[in-house]
Formats: C-alpha cells, sequence, structure tokens
C-alpha cells in the first residue's frame, strides 16, 4: 500500500506515561514508557487464567510503583490479550446461531471442499463453529446484479427466531448470498431478528466484512459472534480494573493487522484483534530494526512451542488475507505471521530406522523438556541447548528454576544409543549438537520457503530473533541460510506488550466491486464513487476513535488481473489516483505489476478490478526509545564449555546488562540475559547498538 | 561414498524436500493459469541420473500433484549429448516412455551440471490450458485418437544452452487456443528448474558435490526401507477384485478393471492382465507397460498413513511392480486417446481400495464417491463484444469412505483432487446463473455402522437462453459404490434436468447440455462407502445424522432400522425395525449393490477372463467391434446408465447366459474356452 505523507502531527495524550500490557497463557508483561524522562519500565506478573483483568489490575499497581509514578501520569493503556484465539481454537465461545440463504446451509460442512492433507485417510475435517442444525435458512435473496428475487418474509423471521430461543442461542451470525454487493437485505433480516430476539447480539457479516467469498464472510460473522460475549465481558471488566487501580487514561485493544483499536471498536468488532499477539511482536521488532538502520527484515520468535516467523521488506511488513485463526481460514488482512515447527519443546526422536528427527510434537510447557524436571521423558531442543553448553542450568530465567542437566543426559544418551554413538564417551553431547543441526536444517527449509513464496531470497535480509529461544537458535539459523546480520533487541520476552504502544491506530476496508477497465469513464467514476464512500467511513470511524490520534492517513490498493483470469495481482494507488481516478494511469500501474513478476505486459486483453482496499492510520504520538550509555566492553564474568563442530571450546560468557553502548564481543561468546542466552559463532561478532540491540555480524565483514 | 550420519541423513532429507517446496513456490507465484493457481495441477522435483525422483516438496499445501512416480528414465536415455542450460520438453505419453499422461501436461527436464557433470536433474511440469485439438481445453471423454486431442511434442530441446528453441516456440504458439496463458505457464515452468538449479548448487557449496550425488540413493533407499517396513505388516497371500466404469462414452457398455495383487515379504506386485480392452473414447490410461503412479494411489495413502515419516520420494515404489500387458484399458496403445484417463484412474483405484480392504480390513478405510467432476457453463458475456464466457459452476466432490471406528468425512473428498471449490458468489456474479442450493446430500453415504461420508449436491438455474452446460468425469451412475463387511451401496450419481418442475427428466452422462431460461440441473454426487452392518450402527449416532440433515427420518429407518420420532429415538419401535430387517441378505464382505449384481451374474468373473483372453487374441482393429456386437447379442436395449435398470434389460440371467455362450462361439470359435490355462 502506498502510505500518504506529511499528516499533522498527532497531539500527545493528557498523561506522559503509556502503558502496553500483554496478557499470555503463562505471564502477563507490562512495558511503560515515560516521555518526560525518556526510559523504559518493563516488569511481568503470573497470570491468572480465571480472570485474566485480575492479573491486569496487579500489576498495574505494581508497575507503577515500580516506574515511579502515579496513575495520573498514565495516559494511555494498549492491551493485548490471547483471550479470544485461545477460545476459537479450544471451542470455548458462545452458541451461535447462524442464518443463511437458502439452500447454503452446508457453507460450513462444505467449506472450500479441501482437506488439509492427501496422504492420510484418518484425517478428518475441522469441527465447525456451529453444528448444522443451528444454521437457519431464510428465503430472502437477493442476486448479484441486485435483482430481489424474493423479499424478507416477517413469519420465517418469527419462525427462526423461535428455534433460536428454543435451542438457547446466545448470539447470531448472518451471511446471505450477495450480500458484499447489497448488504440491504441481510441487514433487514438482521434487524428483523434483533427485533425478536431481545438482548441477543447479531452480527452481520457485511458490515464486519464486505469482501466476496460466502464461506470466509461466513467464518468471519460467525467468529465475530462466537467471540463478542466473552470479548464484552472481559473489556468490561478491564475498563473497571483499570479504574480500581486509580488509572482514568482511555485503553486500547491491539488489532490482528498491526494496530490498535479503541475498547468501543474492540467490542463491535472482537475479530479484528484475534490474531494480535504476534502481530505485536512484529511492530515491536519493526521499530527496534529501525534503530538499527536496518528494513529489510525476517522476524524469528522462537518460543517454546512454536517458532513465528514474518517478513519486513522497505520497512512494510507482509500482510495476507490468507490467514488460519486455528484451522479455519481468516479473510480479513492481517499480519503475516506463520508458524514453523520448531520450538524449545520441539521433541528430539529416533525412528525404527535409526534416523534422528526432531518435532511436530512438542512437550510444551507441560512437563516441558527433561530439563525442566516437570515429568518430561522425551529430550527437547532445549535440553540439547543445556547439554552443549549453550544455557547453563543454574542461570536459567535469571537462575529463579534450576535446570536437571542430569535427566537431560540421561534422555539425550539414549538417543545417541540409537544414532550410531553407543561407543561415544560424550555421546550424549554428541546427540544434542546433531539434533541442533537437524533443527537448524528444519527452520532453514521453512524460512526459505517463506522467502520464495515472495521471489525473495534471504541472504537479502536481517534476522530479528526474539523469544525466549530465539536468541540462542539464531546464529545458527542465520550462518546456515546465509544471513550476514542478526538483531537480537533488549528484553524481547516483553516485546508485545512493547510493541502494543508502538502502534498506530488502524482499521482495514473492503468492497468487491467488479469493474472493467475497458468501460473507461464509468469505470473511474465507480471507483471514485467507492473510495469516496471508503474514505468517509474511515473518517467517520477513526473521529470517534479517541482524540489523541493524528489525522486520518490513507492508503489504497486494488486487487487486479487480466479479464478471464481466475487470480488477482495487488496495484497500490497513490492518494490522487484513488482520489480521481484514471482508467489509463491505473491500467499502467497493472502492466507494471504484471510485467515485474511475468516479465511481461499483455497489451491485447483489457484489465479489471475485483477488490478495492483501504486502509486508514491515526497516529499515536511517537514513542522514543531510550539509549544506553556508551562505556568499555567489560570482561566476561564466567567461561565456560561450549560443544560445537565436534569439539568443546572454551568459550567466555558476557552479562547482557554489563553491555554498554559500542561494546564488541567476539564469538565465540555466550551473552546471558534474564530471559534469554544468545549464542555467537565462533568469526562472528556481537556489537551493541545506541538502544540496545545486539547486531551479530560476521567478523570479517563489514559492521551493520 | 560420502558416509551419512543419522543427523546428516535427515538434514540432506530435510533440504532437498525444501528445495523442492522452493521449486514448488517458484511455479505457483510464476505461473498464470488456474489450473496451476488455483488447481494445484502441477508438480516439481528432482530426479538422481537414472530419473528417480528424490526430492519432492514436503508440504502438500503447495506440491501440486499429489503422486510422485514420473520415472524421467526415459527420457534422459534419449538425450545423451545434454549441455549446461538445455531444457528437455515433452508432453506425449507415447514418445516419452509415459512421462507426460496426456496432451496439455508439459514436462520439462534440465540437466544440474557441476564441474562439468550432470549431478541431476529438475524436473517439473503444468497443466497447459489448451494444447490444441477438437475442444477448447483439448480433453474430451469423447474423443477417439490422441491426434483429436491437440499437437503431441515428442522429448526435444525447447531450451538449447539457455536459448528457448524459436522454432519449437513458434509451433508451440501456434497450436492452442490460449498461447499467451500457456506462455506464462511456460516461463513459470522455467523459473521453477531454474530455482532447482540455484539451490542444488548451494546445497552442493555447503555440503560438496559428492554428497548431493550420494545422499540420493541413500534417501531413495531410505524411503524404500520405510515403505517396505509398512508393507511386510499385510498378511501375504494374492488378493483379487474387480470394479467397473459405467461406460465408456461412445458405446453404452460397462468396461472393467481387475487386478489381483501379490503381497510377499515387503513386496507388492500388481497384474493388470485381466482388466477389459482399451475403450474406444478417451478414457484410457497410457501406462506403457510400466508401474505407474496411477496404480498405487490408494496404496501409497495407505502407506503413507500408517508412517508418516516416509520422506516421499520414488523409493516409496521401488518395492511395487507391475505385469502389464499392452492392450487393455490402463496401458493403451498408440494411438488411443487418452486426455480423459484420470476417470479410469479412480475406478482402478477403488478395486486398489477393495485389495487393501481384504488384506488388511482394520487398517484401510472405505473408497470414497468415486466421482469428482466439474460443473463448466458457456452463456453469452453481456458486457462482451459477442464474447461467451465460461464459468466453473462448480467442482463436485463425493464423501470419503468410512474408516473402521469412524465415518467417512461428509461432503468433501482429497484423495485424487484437493483443490478449492468456486465461491457461489463468484459464480453468479460472473455468468447467468442462480445457484438454489449447494448441499450435502441426505442419505448418500453408504450405510453401515460406520456410514461413508455424505456427498455434495447442486441445484442451479439459467438466467438467460443461450447457456451449455458440459460436464465431464461423470460415474457411478450405473454400478454404486460397494458397502464392506456387511455394510449397503452407496447412493448412486444422479443428474436431473428440472427437479421437481415440469418436464422433470433423469438425464445420463451427456457431452454437453444447451439449457433455456429457468431450466435447473440437479447434480447429486455418490457418497462416500460405508463399513460395517448399518443395523449396528448406535442408534444416537443415526438421530444424530438426522439432527444435522445428513440422513432423513425416512433413511433412519430404510437403511438403519432407527425410528426417529419428534427429534428421538423411539427405542421400541427401532427395536421391532431391527429385528424385521434382520432376516435380509447382508453381505459379509462386498455388497456391490442390484445393478451389478445381475450384471456379474452375467459377465461373472471367470468369463470375462475367457472373454477377454479370447478378445487379446483378435486384431486390435476388430476387438472392439467384437466386444461390442456379443454384449448387444446379450442384451439388445443396453439402456444409458442412470436412465434404465440393467437387471430389467438383462432379464432372466440363464437365458442371457446362454446367449452369451452363444455370441462367443460365433465371435471367438468353438474352443474359446481353452483359452484359459
Amino acid at each position: 500500500m502506498t502510505a500518504d505523507t506529511a499528516a499533522p502531527s498527532p497531539r500527545g495524550p493528557a498523561g506522559r506515561c503509556r502503558v502496553g500490557v500483554d496478557v499470555g497463557g503463562t505471564f502477563t508483561d507490562f512495558v511503560l514508557a515515560d516521555s518526560s524522562s525518556g526510559t523504559l519500565t518493563r516488569f511481568k506478573v503470573p497470570s491468572v487464567p480465571d480472570d485474566p483483568s485480575l492479573s491486569v489490575e496487579r500489576g498495574l499497581s505494581a508497575l507503577i510503583e515500580r516506574a515511579g509514578v502515579v496513575p495520573d501520569d498514565i495516559g494511555l493503556i494498549v492491551h493485548g490479550t490471547t483471550l479470544l484465539i485461545n477460545a476459537i481454537i479450544q471451542r470455548r465461545g458462545a452458541k451461535v446461531g447462524l442464518v443463511v440463504s437458502q439452500g447454503n446451509r452446508s457453507v460450513l460442512e462444505i467449506g472450500r471442499g479441501n482437506l488439509a492433507h492427501t496422504q492420510d485417510f484418518t484425517l478428518r475435517k475441522e469441527e465447525p463453529l456451529v453444528p448444522r442444525d443451528l444454521i437457519f435458512e431464510t428465503s430472502a435473496r437477493v442476486l448479484a446484479d441486485g435483482v430481489l428475487r424474493t423479499p424478507v418474509a416477517d413469519a420465517e423471521l418469527t419462525q427462526i427466531a423461535e428455534r433460536a430461543k428454543a435451542n438457547g442461542i446466545e448470539a447470531v451470525a448472518v451471511q446471505l448470498l450477495n450480500s458484499y454487493m447489497h448488504p440491504a437485505l441481510e441487514h433487514e433480516v438482521a434487524e428483523g431478528l434483533r427485533r425478536r430476539l431481545d438482548g441477543v447480539p447479531v452480527t452481520e457479516s457485511a458490515t464486519i466484512w464486505p469482501e466476496l467469498g460466502e464461506f470466509e464472510r461466513a467464518l468471519i460473522a460467525i467468529m465475530n459472534a462466537y467471540v463478542q460475549p466473552i470479548m464484552d465481558d472481559y473489556l468490561t471488566r478491564l475498563v473497571a480494573r483499570v479504574k480500581a487501580v486509580g488509572v482514568g487514561a482511555p485503553v486500547y485493544i491491539t488489532a490482528s493487522n498491526g494496530g490498535t483499536v479503541s475498547v468501543e471498536t474492540a467490542r463491535a468488532r472482537p475479530i479484528d484483534t484475534v490474531l494480535s499477539g504476534p502481530a505485536s511482536g512484529v511492530v515491536a521488532a519493526l521499530r527496534a530494526a529501525q534503530a538499527a538502520g536496518r528494513s529489510n527484515l525476517i522476524t524469528v520468535d522462537m518460543g517454546g512451542t512454536s517458532c513465528d516467523v514474518s517478513v519486513v521488506q522497505d520497512g512494510e511488513p507482509s500482510f495476507t488475507s490468507d490467514a488460519h485463526v486455528g484451522n479455519l481460514p481468516l479473510m480479513v488482512p492481517v499480519l503475516d505471521v506463520s508458524a514453523i515447527g520448531a520450538g524449545g519443546g520441539s521433541v528430539v526422536w529416533v525412528d525404527p530406522q535409526g534416523v534422528l528427527k526432531i518435532g511436530p510434537h512438542s512437550a510444551g510447557a507441560e512437563p516441558g523438556p527433561v530439563c525442566y524436571g516437570r515429568g518430561g521423558t522425551e529430550p527437547t531442543l532445549t535440553d540439547c541447548y543445556l547439554l552443549v553448553g549453550y544455557i547453563h542450568p543454574d542461570h536459567f530465567l535469571g537462575g529463579r528454576m534450576r535446570l536437571d542437566e542430569a535427566g537431560a543426559r540421561v534422555a539425550l544418551e539414549a538417543v545417541g544409543m540409537r544414532i550410531g554413538l553407543q561407543d561415544a564417551p560424550d555421546r550424549a553431547v554428541k546427540a544434542a549438537a546433531a539434533a541442533l543441526d537437524v533443527a537448524t536444517a528444519v527452520m532453514a527449509a521453512e524460512l526459505q520457503k517463506g522467502t520464495a513464496r515472495r521471489g525473495e531470497n534471504p541472504a537479502d535480509f536481517t534476522l530479528m530473533a526474539f523469544g525466549g529461544a530465539g536468541p540462542t537458535h539464531a546464529n545458527l539459523l542465520a550462518d546456515e541460510v546465509d544471513i550476514e546480520c542478526v538483531i537480537v533487541p533488549p528484553a524481547s520476552s516483553t516485546f508485545c506488550a512493547l510493541g502494543a504502544i508502538l502502534a498506530d491506530v488502524k482499521r482495514d476496508y473492503v468492497r468487491s466491486r467488479h469493474i472493467r477497465l475497458r468501460d473507461g469513464g464509468d469505470a473511474a467514476a465507480a471507483l471514485a464513487q467507492i473510495f469516496r464512500d471508503l474514505e468517509a467511513e474511515a473518517t467517520a470511524w477513526l473521529a470517534a476513535e479517541g482524540d489523541i490520534l493524528g489525522a486520518a492517513e490513507f492508503a489504497t490498493t486494488l486487487e487486479m488481473r487480466y479479464e478471464g483470469q481466475s487470480f488477482e495481482l495487488p496495484v497500490s494507488l497513490p492518494r490522487a489516483l484513488a482520489r480521481r481516478p484514471d482508467v489509463a494511469a491505473i491500467a499502467d500501474r497493472f502492466h507494471d505489476a504484471h510485467e515485474k513478476l511475468y516479465g511481461f505486459r499483455d497489451l491485447e486483453s483489457d484489465a479489471e478490478i475485483t477488490t478495492q482496499r483501504l486502509r486508514v492510520t491515526g497516529r499515536m504520538p511517537p514513542v522514543t526509545m531510550p539509549e544506553i550509555d556508551a562505556g568499555p566492553t567489560p570482561s566476561p564474568d564466567d567461561r565456560r564449555r561450549v560443544y560445537h563442530q565436534g569439539a568443546a571450546m572454551d568459550v567466555p560468557v558476557f552479562q547482557r546488562s554489563q553491555l554498554l553502548r559500542d561494546a564488541v564481543v567476539g564469538g565465540p561468546a555466550i551473552i546471558e540475559q534474564e530471559d534469554s542466552t544468545t549464542w555467537i559463532l565462533p568469526e562472528w561478532r556481537a556489537v551493541t547498538d545506541r538502544i540496545g540491540n545486539l547486531i551479530l555480524t560476521p567478523a570479517a565483514g563489514t559492521e551493520g | 561414498m560420502t558416509v551419512f550420519n543419522p543427523a546428516l541423513l535427515e538434514i540432506l532429507s530435510r533440504k532437498v524436500s525444501g528445495l523442492a517446496d522452493e521449486m514448488a513456490l517458484t511455479l505457483k507465484r510464476t505461473a498464470r493459469s488456474a489450473f496451476v493457481k488455483e488447481g494445484g495441477d502441477f508438480g516439481v522435483g528432482v530426479a538422481d541420473l537414472a530419473g528417480n525422483i528424490f526430492a519432492w516438496p514436503s508440504d502438500s499445501t503447495v506440491a501440486g500433484v499429489s503422486t510422485i512416480y514420473y520415472p524421467l528414465g526415459g527420457v534422459i536415455e534419449a538425450f545423451p549429448d545434454l549441455e549446461p542450460g538445455d531444457v528437455i520438453g515433452t508432453n506425449d505419453a507415447y514418445t516419452s516412455d509415459g512421462l507426460s499422461t496426456h496432451l496439455p501436461d508439459y514436462h520439462l527436464v534440465r540437466p544440474y551440471f557441476h564441474a562439468g557433470r550432470i549431478v541431476a536433474y529438475g524436473w517439473c511440469f503444468c497443466h497447459f490450458n489448451d494444447v490444441g485439438g477438437r475442444v477448447p481445453g483439448s480433453v474430451s471423454p469423447t474423443n477417439t485418437d490422441i491426434f483429436q486431442e491437440g499437437l503431441r511434442v515428442p522429448p526435444l530441446k525447447v531450451v538449447r544452452q539457455g536459448e528457448v528453441n524459436a522454432d519449437w516456440l513458434a509451433l508451440f504458439t501456434a497450436n492452442s487456443r490460449s498461447p499467451e496463458l500457456n506462455l506464462g505457464d511456460f516461463k513459470a515452468l522455467l523459473a521453477a528448474v531454474e530455482t532447482g538449479a540455484r539451490r542444488a548448487e548451494r546445497m552442493i557449496a555447503r555440503h560438496g558435490a559428492e554428497a548431493f550425488v550420494d545422499c540420493q540413493e541413500v534417501l531413495l533407499a531410505y524411503a524404500e526401507e520405510k515403505t517396505r517396513a509398512v508393507l511386510r505388516t499385510v498378511p501375504e497371500g494374492v488378493y483379487e477384485f474387480c470394479d467397473f466404469v459405467d461406460d465408456d462414452m461412445i458405446t453404452p457398455y460397462p468396461f472393467r478393471i481387475r487386478l489381483a495383487v501379490t503381497f510377499r515379504d515387503g513386496a507388492v506386485t500388481i497384474d493388470l492382465s485381466d482388466t477389459d480392452p482399451q475403450v474406444p473414447g478417451a478414457l484410457n490410461y497410457p501406462s506403457m507397460g510400466r508401474m505407474c503412479a496411477g496404480f498405487t494411489r490408494r496404496l501409497v495413502t495407505f502407506i503413507c498413513t500408517h508412517d508418516k515419516t516416509i520422506p516421499f520420494n520414488a523409493g516409496i515404489f521401488r518395492p511395487i511392480t507391475a505385469i502389464n500387458p499392452p492392450g487393455h484399458a490402463m496401458n493403451a496403445e498408440f494411438p488411443n486417446a487418452i486426455g480423459s484417463r484420470l476417470d479410469t484412474i479412480r475406478r482402478l483405484n477403488d478395486v486398489m481400495n477393495g485389495i487393501l480392504l481384504q488384506a488388511a480390513p482394520k487398517r484401510m478405510a472405505a473408497p470414497a464417491g468415486g466421482a469428482s467432476l466439474e460443473i463448466v457453463y458457456s452463456d453469452p458475456d453481456p458486457g462482451g463484444r459477442n464474447r461467451s464466457r465460461i464459468t466453473v459452476v462448480q467442482s463436485m466432490r463425493g464423501g470419503m469412505g468410512a474408516y473402521s471406528g469412524n465415518d467417512g468425512v461428509d461432503g468433501r473428498d482429497a484423495s485424487y483432487v484437493n483443490i478449492k471449490n468456486q465461491r457461489l458468489e463468484t459464480v453468479e456474479s460472473l455468468s447467468g446463473i442462480v445457484v438454489n442450493e449447494y448441499e450435502v446430500r441426505a442419505d448418500s453415504g453408504g450405510p453401515g455402522e460406520w456410514r461413508g461420508g455424505v456427498g455434495q449436491m447442486i441445484t442451479f438455474e439459467a438466467r438467460r437462453d443461450g447457456g451449455t452446460l458440459i460436464i465431464q468425469g461423470i460415474d457411478r451412475q450405473r454400478f454404486q459404490g460397494w458397502g464392506i463387511f456387511g455394510a449397503r451401496p452407496a447412493a448412486p450419481f444422479r443428474v436431473i434436468r428440472n427437479r421437481g418442475l415440469a418436464g422433470e427428466t433423469e438425464l445420463s452422462r451427456f457431452d454437453r447440455l444447451d439449457l433455456a431460461a429457468g431450466e435447473r440441473v440437479t447434480v447429486m454426487m455418490p457418497g462416500g462407502s460405508g463399513m460395517g452392518d448399518p443395523l449396528k450402527r448406535d442408534p444416537e449416532s443415526v438421530r444424530r445424522d438426522v439432527r444435522l440433515g445428513f440422513a432423513t427420518e425416512e433413511g433412519a429407518l430404510r437403511d438403519y432400522g432407527v425410528v426417529i420420532a419428534s427429534g428421538r429415538v423411539d427405542r421400541a419401535a427401532t427395536k421391532r425395525a431391527r429385528s424385521e430387517s434382520a432376516p435380509r441378505n447382508v453381505r459379509r464382505d462386498f455388497d456391490v449393490g442390484p445393478e451389478r449384481e445381475a450384471w456379474e451374474a452375467v459377465f461373472d468373473d471367470e468369463t470375462m477372463r475367457v472373454f477377454n483372453r479370447n478378445l487379446y487374441r483378435l486384431p486390435r482393429s476388430v476387438r472392439l467391434a467384437r466386444r461390442s456386437w456379443i454384449f448387444a447379442q446379450v442384451i439388445p436395449v443396453m439402456p444409458e446408465a442412470g436412465r434404465g435398470s440393467v437387471a430389467a434389460a438383462i432379464g432372466d440371467p440363464d437365458a442371457a447366459r446362454a446367449r452369451l455362450a452363444d455370441a462367443m462361439k460365433t465371435a471367438f470359435g468353438p474352443d474359446y474356452r481353452s483359452v484359459v490355462e
């Protein structure tokens, strides 16, 4: 998308401090940015699974105390949660009734007709969010060209409402065929049901996302309805808890597109926030990389159970309209973050033919790796990190959790016995090193797939590593895929909370109007009208999102193709062209995009537009990243043996907190911090930049 | 020879499949036709020096086609003089030793050189939109020889030392109805083998050329070893089974695929000798007398289901051999048409499914619905310059088969083609069609203790005059999907014109159908097959089926003996109904349904083996005519599939058998029985 420039800078919030909160399954993380002192304060409390808002209240008051500020200093709270995605994956949402056009009652059973795999006949399809007997048909029907085939029948609505009541329906989703073009009929049905079902929330598919595709749009409406009561309840409690601490600041909620939205929008459109967790990490990574002057990134967030990867090009994160919530497709554009199958908990095993394997199953957090001593018996990558010496049994989580090295050794001895290392005295360590080599190859193959999908080469990117295991594995992975720069940002385990306060308010809009450029002036007029409508809608929305935001900025994209093709290319439009569309200029941009991908322009064929997109952004006041002091490189405070490429070597260990600006650490070296450990390969070196990023580059190469 | 420790083997295994993933992603990203972009009708891989594919994409969502046995050996041997930058291209089965299996599939093979010698071959193919021939899209089941199916390109250098062969390109471009789409896809194919070359070069830089070459055989052997381990779990023996395609689109007579499969010590031999002769239309498969990927779809699914860690490469096929004499429908001889071979492959794999159910009954799923088709509609484009527009109304699927302890998947089928369906909103915005219903078809799943998945159904209506409908792939209209271990047959395929309106007509397979404004067509897909006695199905499961609309109350009583009243199981009435149904003839093995039973009462296995062996002794030129003549003597008026009962047309089976004996005597001579050893 093309962003507009020269937007007026936003006014600052009343209070000088901004707080980001990220509620995860295990911990609730906080980051407080104080604009007057230019400092960031980070804090963590254990999450309260039964009432996540309680951990926010507890943590917030402790944070305020820790940062030495008063509640009135806080001008803004931005909050992210995994509540909704978990509710969908675990099928713990509201009892939803779905209303569809007659003859479309199998929309969820058939879906797009395909399955996840072809070579496994034991594979089942996903459990539908709405069972087929709670899907009600209405004869009301409008055709694609707007012809009203069958109007709404009151008696039928009454019947549907009765059945919904009899079945104890808690929320209703309505998705009628062609409502993306002609939303009025769907709206009429929804209104009729609202009148008859007092207090039951009704979601209209075209109100949430008016894009062509009945199955995907139904899912959007259903998921929105499915999590709305949970979100509503949670936000009510959250706002009350924040007030109870004495903070009167507005609360914003992080969104899946890397932006944030007001509490009111989050209540009405909870679907927009479902995938916000990984998106916030990417937002924080972008900012950390900006400080290091890097704009092409592959972000790798490696935790216990998975590894999330995303690609940033020219400072712009990638978006996808083909994401999944669990196993359900989500058509709304979100930051493109894909999970690759390796985390610290990935299990190391040996198949009957004696070949060493990693995953895909994970020991997760419970029982976790063998070395956690919680009953895990299958060795994991974390056990391997421990045995080869990357992590120290007494220094894990700042020493709060002692690791069972002997247990890990026993488990990996067994692996060693099965892969031909019976005669090696150090077979457990050798097995661990071999397993890490395999894990690196697995991750590298996945990462290269991500870049191949875009036609890019990983060597042109910087690897930004965070999450508990990201810094530990980053250098190995970078070396494997020929990436010559790795950034390990500071305090990466609270990255999502940081990303929350760095995000601007954002929302996406869409229309699916089929416009043929050969219609000339008519096509231009139709397009102009669509963008006028979208801008008006977006402007009105943004105005109600809060008074701390900058003026609306718009980015517009068309999806275009040659007539008769069945897939589209995105074509971004400058603002002027969106406002005063010129068919020849638009065609030109499409031919350019086509030529860039396919190497030629098909001037014989006419181009057509299938989808119109607009993203509105309201800038939040900027946050300054605190800088660290310069100082001499400290001497290592410890040394330990690390097994690398078939031999044990004596490696210096540094504390991250003691590395001041411009500190240089030559590899091989270990840098420990409370929430992670960075392994620096021999022939690489690390330099600390002004905001505390560790920047790893080959020692022979030029620095960053 | 490089020594591969267990970690290095896994690392190289991951890397070569990652390499293939990148080839697939490159092809998919840069291809222009919907066949590649949406249909996934393409394949990529890297082969060893003998042409065995050792690298295949790991990710089935990007891999394209799900079968990998593409032996490049014949093509490679034909070009001893390959130079760096050369690319061989072909689309012709008969001259590429069966590498391509119909003309729209263009295959490229590129030698990967390192330090002056070939270290591997990059390979890819995709289905081109149109390669000329009698009909748009080049494929029609009623084509009768390969020259009607488009321009044949025997293996030749389409790129010489990096320069595209201009002579070939001119010919290729001039012989297509959609040259620009083909050209776009051709460039994407070239980009895919180029990506493979670059990634291979990187692997060599890291691990050395020797390791890169040596790992190929090790990876093939690894897959072979794992495959044999699964196959050894199958009790040794010879298993036989057969099934029918309703007819061949040219004559009204069914044709039979028969396999005898031997499992012995982790090896499999597939004997196709008793399959019916090749048919006059395009439903034949060009296997060139070899073992073929097409024969093993269900077998490979069985193998991969029971060991999910097998690296997907040609090593899987090493324990599998075929006895595959020329002239039968699965080994068509030049110049037979072959364009619609997938429909026959599907039936062959139902036969393989029946064999695996006999060999490993607890560990094999029942077959899927047995038909899979595209509904294509062409109508005048109101905004177009006198052009007509062509819309895929829907890709229809049957249900999937039951698996011991589980019902089959309802309304979806990934067994052969796993592409996404059409959105109704796309169809309605791009064509003059209204879709009245796109639903699961109640009662269509094969009734069983574990029932087959229900098929899909669709009803659509033409809004304007002048539309034409084409449906390819109709089958299971006459002979139903069989039930297993007491399960009843699944519902047959149906296609109905103006269902519920005046002039409602049940249709048989058709080539094309003109529709007037307001006319409707309903397509009802067969369900998957069930397993076990339906009278043993938990009545609560039947009630759930009725509640969700997968079965009707009538179906519950008829098929399961379960009485549902006001949404509840009437236990007493159910007990009564079930005890009354008990005496009915429950077949413990395969219940093939009344039509096929009537057919096989005359044309039984032994008779057909004699019949076919006599036919195969005749010159090919008279074989088909003689075959049709004999059928006509036995059944003077053969009803079209779906439009009349075979059982009724046959009448008294004893009289029919007598007619058959007379006809064979006339056609083959009095000693015709002596052909069987």
